[in-house]
Parts: C-alpha cells; sequence; structure tokens
C-alpha cells in the first residue's frame, strides 16, 4: 500500500513512469470491468481509454485518506459507465417469473461449459447494482472492502448484494443454458 | 435478519477461501455442514463468474491506447511544466512569444499559414500553431482551435496522399492523432470534475451552495449557459468533421497510389476513434 502511495504522489508531480505503472497495473482490470457492465467489448474499448483521460486530468484532486487508488480509479469508471447507460436509455432486463422463483434444477452450474459470450449475457438478465457486484468482486478481482469504498455502500450491504447477485447469475446462467440447448 | 447476516458472511470467507487462498469447494463445505446445500451451488456460479477474469484487452487496442494515453500525458505535463518559459511570469511569457513573432515577419506567418508539409515554410505554420495553442487561455478555446488543426490535418494529408508520399501521411497522422487526443482530453475536464462523485467531489459540508435559478441571470449564470452554448457549438462542428473527414480520406484512397494507402487507412482508423471519443467527451 505504501509503494502504491509513493507512486501516486509522483504520478501527482506527473512523473511519467510512475504513471504509466499505475496505468498498466489497472488497465486490463478496468477493461474487464467496463466490459461486463456494458456489455460491448468496442464501446469499451473507448470508455478505458477516457477513464485514464480523465484520471490524468483530475489525479491532482485525489487525496489519500485510506482509500485506494484502485478504489478512486473504479469511481471513475463507475460514473462513466452510469452516464453511458443513461445516455443510452439502457434499462436492465427485469428478470421474468420464471427465473424469480427458486430453482429446484437438479443440474449443476459449474457442469455448464460456458463461454465468455454466453457468460456476458446471462449477466445482462442481473440488475445494475448486482452486475456491477458480479464485475468488481468476480472480474477486477477487489476485496469486498475495496468494492464497498467504489460502490459507497457498508460492507455488509455489499456482502448481502454479492449473495444475492449470484444468486441471480445462477439463475439466468441456467436459462441462457436451456434456451441454447431449445435452440440446438 | 440475523440468520441471513451470518450466511452473507459465510458466503464471504468461502468465496476468500476459493478465489483468493485457493481452497476446494469441498473443503469449505465441510467447515459449514448445515449450509453445505445452499452454498454448494453459489460457490460453483462464483467459479463461472471468475471466468470473466479471462477478458483481455486486444493486444492492438492496447498499443493504441498506451500511445494516446503517453501523448495526453505529454501534453498535460508540457502545460504545467513550461520549460522554455517556466522561470518567467505567464504575462511575460505572453509578451515574449508576441514579439518573436513580430520580430520573425508578420508577412512570413501569414504567408506560412497555407504552406503544405513539402514547403520550407511549414515548421513556422506549426510553430504559429503551438504559439496559437499556448496564447489561447480558456479550455473551450483550446479545444475549439484543436478541431481546426485537425481539419487542417486532413487537408495536408489529402495533399501528401495525392502526391504518394506514405512517409509524410504517417507523420502528418501522428500530429493530427496528438490533437484529437488534446482535444478529448480538454472537453473531458470538466465533466472530470463533477463525474467521479465520491471520489472527487467535496466532503457535503465543503460542497458550494446550489446555483440560482436560471431566471434570476447573475452573471455567473450567463458564464454557465456562454459555456454550454460553445460547447455545443464545438460538437456540431466535431461532429460535421467526424462524418466529413473520413469520408474525403476514404474518397482520396480510391485513387491513390498503392504505396499510400496502408498509411492513409491508419489516418482513417485514427479519425473516426478520435471523433468517436470526442464527441462521447462532448456529451
Amino acid at each position: 500500500m505504501q509503494n502504491e502511495e509513493s507512486l501516486v504522489r509522483r504520478a501527482q508531480q506527473h512523473d511519467q513512469k510512475a504513471f504509466a505503472q499505475l496505468y498498466e497495473e489497472h488497465f486490463d482490470k478496468i477493461y474487464r470491468y467496463v466490459t461486463l457492465r456494458i456489455g460491448n467489448e468496442t464501446e469499451a474499448e473507448d470508455m478505458t481509454q477516457q477513464v485514464f483521460l480523465n484520471a490524468l486530468q483530475s489525479i491532482s484532486s485525489f487525496r489519500w485518506k485510506g482509500v485506494p487508488f484502485s478504489a478512486w480509479l473504479f469511481r471513475i469508471a463507475h460514473n462513466q459507465v452510469v452516464d453511458h447507460l443513461r445516455r443510452k436509455k439502457h434499462t436492465a432486463v427485469p428478470l421474468d417469473e420464471s427465473l424469480a422463483s427458486k430453482d429446484n434444477n437438479p443440474q449443476s452450474v459449474a457442469e455448464h461449459e460456458l463461454d465468455i459470450e454466453q457468460l456476458l449475457l446471462a449477466t445482462k438478465q442481473l440488475t445494475e447494482a448486482q452486475r456491477e457486484v458480479i464485475s468488481l468482486r468476480f472480474t477486477s478481482e477487489l476485496s469486498i472492502a475495496q468494492v464497498a469504498k467504489v460502490m459507497d455502500k457498508s460492507q455488509g450491504a455489499v456482502k448481502a448484494l454479492q449473495h444475492s447477485a449470484i444468486v441471480a447469475l445462477r439463475e439466468a446462467i441456467l436459462v441462457t443454458d436451456n434456451e441454447n440447448k431449445q435452440r440446438i | 435478519m440475523k440468520t441471513s447476516k451470518e450466511f452473507d458472511n459465510i458466503l464471504d470467507e468461502c468465496l476468500e477461501r476459493l478465489l483468493v487462498k485457493g481452497e476446494t469447494i469441498e473443503q469449505c463445505l465441510q467447515d459449514y455442514p448445515e449450509q453445505a446445500a445452499e452454498l454448494k451451488p453459489l460457490l460453483q456460479t462464483a467459479l463461472v463468474a471468475k471466468k470473466a477474469s479471462a477478458i483481455q484487452p486486444r493486444a492492438e487496442f492496447k498499443a493504441r491506447a498506451r500511445y494516446q494515453f503517453r501523448s495526453a500525458f505529454q501534453e498535460v505535463a508540457s502545460k504545467r511544466s513550461r520549460p522554455f518559459f517556466g522561470w518567467l511570469p505567464r504575462w511575460a511569457t505572453v509578451v515574449t512569444i508576441v514579439l518573436v513573432l513580430l520580430l520573425a515577419g508578420g508577412g512570413t506567418v501569414a504567408a506560412a499559414g497555407n504552406s503544405m508539409p513539402d514547403n520550407p515554410l511549414y515548421p513556422v505554420k506549426l510553430t504559429t500553431e503551438q504559439v496559437r495553442l499556448t496564447l489561447t487561455l480558456s479550455q473551450i478555446g483550446k479545444a475549439r482551435l484543436c478541431a481546426q488543426l485537425a481539419d487542417r490535418r486532413v487537408a495536408e494529408i489529402i495533399y501528401m496522399a495525392n502526391k504518394g508520399d506514405a512517409q509524410q501521411v504517417e507523420l502528418i497522422t501522428q500530429r493530427l492523432d496528438k490533437r484529437l487526443v488534446m482535444l478529448a482530453v480538454l472537453v473531458s475536464a470538466r465533466e472530470v470534475s463533477g463525474a467521479p462523485k465520491a471520489a472527487l467531489a467535496p466532503p457535503a459540508e465543503e460542497a458550494p451552495p446550489p446555483a440560482p435559478a436560471p431566471s434570476e441571470e447573475a452573471g455567473g449564470n450567463r458564464d454557465v449557459y456562454a459555456q454550454a452554448d460553445d460547447r455545443a457549438q464545438l460538437r456540431m462542428t466535431v461532429a460535421r468533421y467526424a462524418v466529413n473527414h473520413p469520408a474525403a480520406l476514404l474518397a482520396v484512397l480510391e485513387k491513390s497510389p498503392e504505396s499510400a494507402k496502408p498509411a492513409l487507412r491508419r489516418a482513417i482508423a485514427v479519425l473516426v476513434a478520435g471523433y468517436k471519443r470526442a464527441l462521447e467527451a462532448l456529451d
């Protein structure tokens, strides 16, 4: 953490090497986060670039108050995604009645050989908040404490959201898989 | 409620063991036999979700993004460090540049304005542009100038492509890319100050008072409206360029010599990506 703190300080003083290191460390994670949130790789590319340009413009305003740099960066990405979705008037597809019921399907989700596109499709069935917690926790690999900072929620609230998000994702995966089988 | 909270904690502990420490699902379930039936499918789903961590940006995109970020970094750093005139106060810097321009001769500068890259006066044109950027104080003014300079670069690319000079087309494309990156950075600056609400905005007690209603017509409000108007006009210009510039280069591509075609295609890709980014930042 101390190392990251000194890197950020140097980046704030326009040390190109320090900023480049922060950029390389976070670029892929931010890209994955954005991709999973908006489900479109081309748009995710543009948005990831914009996140880092915004960070470059505003890094001098970053204050080290126990909030890790990554949480600050994800917060920028989060706001950009929210703006993007608002512009596109994109609304989460609500779970239909069959999904809302408890799953009694004996099939194990682990047995499903899902590819990433199917997974992206399944996450589109989730609410915005559920998709965000899945994205931060499992694709960008943030801890519960970091996710709580990014989402501006308590750790307890994030744990509860994580629970509901996994349940919804499991149901969405099973439905997506059934639909694929019916098509075949 | 307590039971639910307990289960959330157990689930989170198992996820940490599974995803961070590399333990198996069975190891976790052994420690929580009562919750095993509910835990198992959730942990299996988490493992599936983890697959998304295999999503990787394309290597080509990464390289382009890295280059553009480096250009933007240098732009921001040079703006702040002012290495040549850093020891002078700002007003003195402006006076010095104006004097240099006057001494260089107004006629020369004017003649250089329309020069093309194969003309000896072309470096004067580039220097004059740099000076204009330095002397333009407002962000939106600089952004508008970047759009004008992008327009000039496109005209130069067309001229050099018709001559079959691929090397010059490449060089001008790099300059064009730099201006488009700068344009996006400049217009996104306003958005940055308000967007990352929790991370960048001041805490509630430090927040400025809400803006007065539009009907109050305070001077500050007029500024806000003027800025919004400037942005709207700039957006219209950029939107027009986003259509016209790639179309112009595509038309040249059809009849240009084979040797210039790869460089022209790269220029078109830079234009499309650059304008798209700028328009998104302007929105």
